[in-house]
């Protein structure tokens, strides 16, 4: 299988704190990969530096084997790499409706039309379709998740980054959230890297995970393989995971 | 004194004057609703205008084709925007955010002085006039200069399209996505950068818009922009810093309260009328009338 | 930004160090910019340096060049204060001369009487800057009983009754409001007198102009100065105040170049008061100073230029007749001498009674345009008054 996206050796100091420390991983093309690790690991520090929020101090990233690492983040995005924020970065004063508009504009295909086929379908999709036209800032904190969710999906992209998609949302949701990722890993192959501390989560979705600590990669492996590993169980305070 | 025919004339008056001043505003409170920065030198994109016009009707095309005189006016500033955004502004943008407002105000303020300097040197410190063929009109019971009126006119026109932009297209889509979230739009993969360009463009394309239309009315020399200066930030403190709805209503409201001040209190204090009405609004509504209260990061 | 601070201060230094040095300063403080009359200021300036090129080109003064210090008032007072003890302190001027809005030389002369260095007033006309009888205040420009007297008596000759006085509030615009109603008063002239106010950095005069309108008056006094007085002819046009009733303007912006570019329409019928029109005698002085200026500027000098040129004159004559640069000496030779400026008549500054002290005024004039693009040396002239 080929490497969707590869994270080479990063390293960002902010100040006297290394957040991240020689970070790297490989997932594939169609992989679910999960990164755990306790608060103030580094995986936020890991999603921006993919994702071109953060310049990197030194180390590459690659997408689909291309350096995206010197890139804004609008090219980023545009190259097919969809990320999603722990807090939601939605148009508050605009609709529904039009944040989706927005998010199939900005990168569509070039043929591809006003994307009213598609806001319909991602409208039903999220069940959103009731609050087409209210303003996002009038959403539940779990409808805004469903609807950047539902952002990302807009015009499929070849690779999703996903920060703490399921914080603070209600078990529904949470099920049309997980159904959306396999639909889209299935559909079109598309892989994931999601940070998240829901370990039944994690679990169901990722065969195999990515552990952070103090921001460095303390073990790659599956949920139950790393959950063993004695350097993971002390790095969570000796507690087990779960 | 207080008869209705000077009640009327001095609303009508009110009014006209008013829509103007908030396409004066409506750049400052545009520029600022995308970039979260205040452009100082809004009033010298005004003067820029009113040059343009004047060197292109009294020398180029002359009076009769005023109209496309303001057309290209504003095209002209539109296109200076998009160069200062460029080399002055944009740099800007590359540095930590939390920096940004203090760069953002040195930079526009030696602007403003410099571009004032600039016209002073190449025109002197004289007024000019392009002059205007337009005859007299009868609004009402009020007799107005047709340039006075053609720039009502156009104004609301320019108002109308500004506001029909970006409700309707995909452009005015995303500069409002981009006034909700300058992260967002990234993300979403719309170059943030290239968005303030043509922000930056449209704003001072509005102010030059008005010192186009109204250098037959209040003159072309080189500090004539003050008047977009201050009526300008009146307005967006009235109508709510980044509010565009605020900027049309508080400028009506503004040309009404001066003209009503002048006409029936006392009008050596014409220009204190507006800062009262301004003090009030800090003190009762400090967002402004239309004012957000923040918006998402 | 620190270096370049240094280097900043270095330069500034230096010229200071190396004007000072054999030049005799004497500072000229005009407005130059918004709000102040610009135009009005510039004039003066191109009179004051053709001026201290004449007097050097004639070998300069004790055995010295003058050089001229401009500074930029801004018609702020404030900002005038600060120039005058930037000059006096920095630039060791010997006497600041220029001055165009009132309230500028006003606040000034504050502060020189304390610091010493004479000031001379070329264009600004309220009373008290002479009335206050201070050592170092002098004047060479009408004041306002004159200018008043003056359309008072052409008032009276037209036979108007009721008339509207719009003035911008400063101590120019309420002066003269002020001295025209006292005359109206002592002079039981029993005019009508409709008083209204405006701020000098307003553009729409719309609302007092339609008060105007109202009130009907036989003739419009417009005592603004600068950008206003030209908005207030246009918008007085627009709302039909303008051509049928008469307006007077309180000095004479429309002798400058740029009047008719700005009121190809409106600009005929207008009065205005004037201190100068070729129909005068020049002195020979005079004379070769308007040759200068034609040739430099290729247009005839107005009264602002012919003063700025006069000022520079009579100082440098002051200052060789003092025999010194002593401030004290200076003022001395002022008050004693009696000098040769532009005009065929000689200029003295005694310390006469009232606004007249240290004072000479110019005859006062109203010209009126009697038609479109009328070069202001063809323009009638309605009334000639002299202080008697």
């Amino acid at each position: 299988m080929a490497v969707a996206l590869e994270a080479i050796a990063l390293n960002k100091r902010f100040n006297n704190l290394q957040a991240s420390n020689n970070v790297s991983l490989a997932v594939e093309q169609g992989e679910i990969r999960g990164v755990i690790g306790p608060n103030g690991a580094g995986k936020t520090t890991l999603v921006n530096l993919v994702t071109g929020v953060y310049k990197a101090d030194s180390g590459d990233v690659k997408l689909a084997g291309e350096s995206i690492v010197r890139c804004d983040m609008h090219e980023i995005a545009r190259r097919g790499l969809v990320r999603s924020f722990q807090v939601t970065r939605l148009f508050g004063s605009l609709t529904v409706a039009e944040n989706l508009r927005t998010a199939f504009l900005a990168r569509r295909p070039t043929d591809g039309g006003d994307g009213g086929a598609q806001i319909d379908s991602m409208l039903d999709l999220t069940k959103l379709r009731p609050l087409a036209n209210t303003q996002a800032k009038k959403l539940s904190g779990g409808q805004r998740a469903l609807l950047q969710m539902g952002c990302g999906f807009m015009v499929p992209g070849s690779c999703y980054v996903l920060d703490e998609p399921f914080s603070g949302i209600n078990p529904v949701i949470k099920d049309s959230i997980i159904e959306m990722i396999l639909d889209v890993n299935r559909r079109h192959n598309a892989t994931f890297l999601i940070v998240s501390h829901e370990m039944t989560i994690i679990r169901r979705l990722c065969p195999k995970v990515t552990v952070m600590m103090e921001g460095k990669v303390a073990a790659h492996g599956s949920l139950d393989e790393v959950a063993r590993l004695p350097e993971v169980i002390a790095g969570y305070l000796g507690k087990a995971l779960e | 004194m207080f008869s209705t025919e000077l009640v009327a004339q001095t609303a009508i008056s009110g009014v006209m004057i008013g829509v103007l001043y908030a396409l004066m505003a409506l750049g400052i409170t545009f520029i600022y609703s995308i970039m979260r920065m205040i452009n100082w030198a809004m009033g010298e994109f005004y003067m820029i205008g009113s040059y343009l016009q004047f060197m292109l009707v009294a020398w180029v095309l002359g009076p009769d084709l005023w109209w496309l005189a303001i057309l290209i006016s504003t095209a002209g500033v539109f296109l200076l925007g998009l160069v200062v955004q460029w080399g002055l502004i944009k740099p800007i943008f590359k540095k930590p955010p939390e920096m940004r407002d203090d760069y953002a105000t040195v930079v526009t303020l030696a602007l403003l002085l410099f571009l004032r300097s600039i016209a002073t040197g190449l025109a002197g410190p004289n007024q000019f006039t392009p002059g205007s063929t337009l005859p007299i009109m009868m609004i009402g019971p009020m007799p107005m200069a047709g340039a006075r009126v053609a720039a009502f006119v156009f104004a609301l026109a320019a108002l109308g399209i500004f506001w029909a932009v970006l409700r309707y297209t995909w452009y005015g889509l995303a500069l409002r996505a981009a006034s909700q979230s300058r992260v967002g739009v990234q993300t979403a993969g719309i170059d943030v950068l290239s968005v303030d360009r043509v922000a930056f463009g449209i704003g001072v394309a509005l102010a030059g818009l008005a010192g186009a239309l109204l250098a037959p009315v209040f003159l072309v020399f080189p500090t004539n922009g003050m008047i977009t200066t201050v009526k300008g930030f009146e307005i967006v403190v009235i109508g709510g810093l980044g509010s565009i709805p605020g900027a049309l209503i508080a400028g009506i409201l503004l040309g009404l309260i001066e003209s009503f001040g002048a006409a029936f209190i006392d009008s050596a204090y014409q220009n204190i009328y507006g800062f009262l009405l301004v003090l009030a609004i800090l003190v009762l509504r400090p967002t402004g009338l239309f004012g957000e209260r923040g918006r998402e990061a | 930004m620190r270096k370049f601070g240094l280097l900043l201060a270095a330069g500034l230094a230096a010229i200071g160090v190396s004007a000072q040095a054999q030049n005799i300063g004497i500072g000229l403080d005009i407005p130059l910019s918004a709000p102040g009359d610009a135009a009005g200021g510039q004039m003066i300036r191109r009179g004051a340096e053709i001026g201290i090129d004449m007097v050097n080109a004639a070998g300069g003064v004790l055995g010295k060049k003058l050089e001229l210090f401009v500074t930029d008032s801004q018609s702020a007072p404030a900002m005038g204060v600060a120039n005058y003890r930037r000059l006096v302190g920095e630039n060791k001027v010997v006497a600041v001369t220029g001055f165009f809005h009132s309230s500028v030389a006003l606040g000034i002369n504050e502060v020189a009487k304390e610091m010493g260095v004479p000031t001379l007033a070329v264009q600004a006309s309220a009373s008290d800057i002479t009335a206050k009888h201070y050592d170092i205040a002098f004047r060479t420009h009408a004041v306002d009983p004159v200018r008043v007297a003056a359309w008072m008596e052409f008032i009276k000759k037209k036979g108007f009754k009721k008339i509207s006085i719009i003035a911008e509030t400063t101590d120019y615009g309420i002066g003269l409001t002020d001295e025209t109603i006292a005359q109206n008063k002592s002079g039981k002239a029993g005019l009508d007198i409709q008083k209204i106010t405006f701020d000098n950095k307003a553009t729409d005069f719309t609302p007092q102009l339609l008060q105007i309108k109202s009130f009907k008056p036989d003739l419009v006094l417009n005592i603004g100065v600068g950008t206003p007085v030209d908005l207030i002819m246009d918008q007085a046009t627009t709302i039909g105040l303008l051509p049928t009733t008469p307006m007077l303007i309180s000095y004479d912006a429309p002798t400058r170049p740029q009047y008719w570019q700005l009121h190809p329409k409106n600009g005929e019928g207008i009065y205005f008061i004037a201190y100068y029109s070729p129909k005068s005698p020049l002195s020979d002085l005079g004379q070769a100073f308007a040759k200068a200026y034609k040739e430099k500027y290729k247009e005839d000098p107005v009264y602002g230029a012919l003063n700025g040129f006069g000022a520079i004159e009579i100082l440098a004559q002051g200052l060789k007749a003092a025999n010194s640069t002593d401030p004290k000496a200076l003022i001395k030779a002022l008050e004693s001498g009696t000098f040769k400026s532009w005009p065929d008549a000689p200029v003295t500054f005694p310390r006469a009674d009232g606004v007249y002290w240290h004072n000479w005024v110019p005859p006062v004039l109203i010209v009126h345009y009697t038609k479109p693009n009328q070069d202001w040396k063809e323009a009638d002239i309605a009334v000639t008054y002299s202080k008697k």
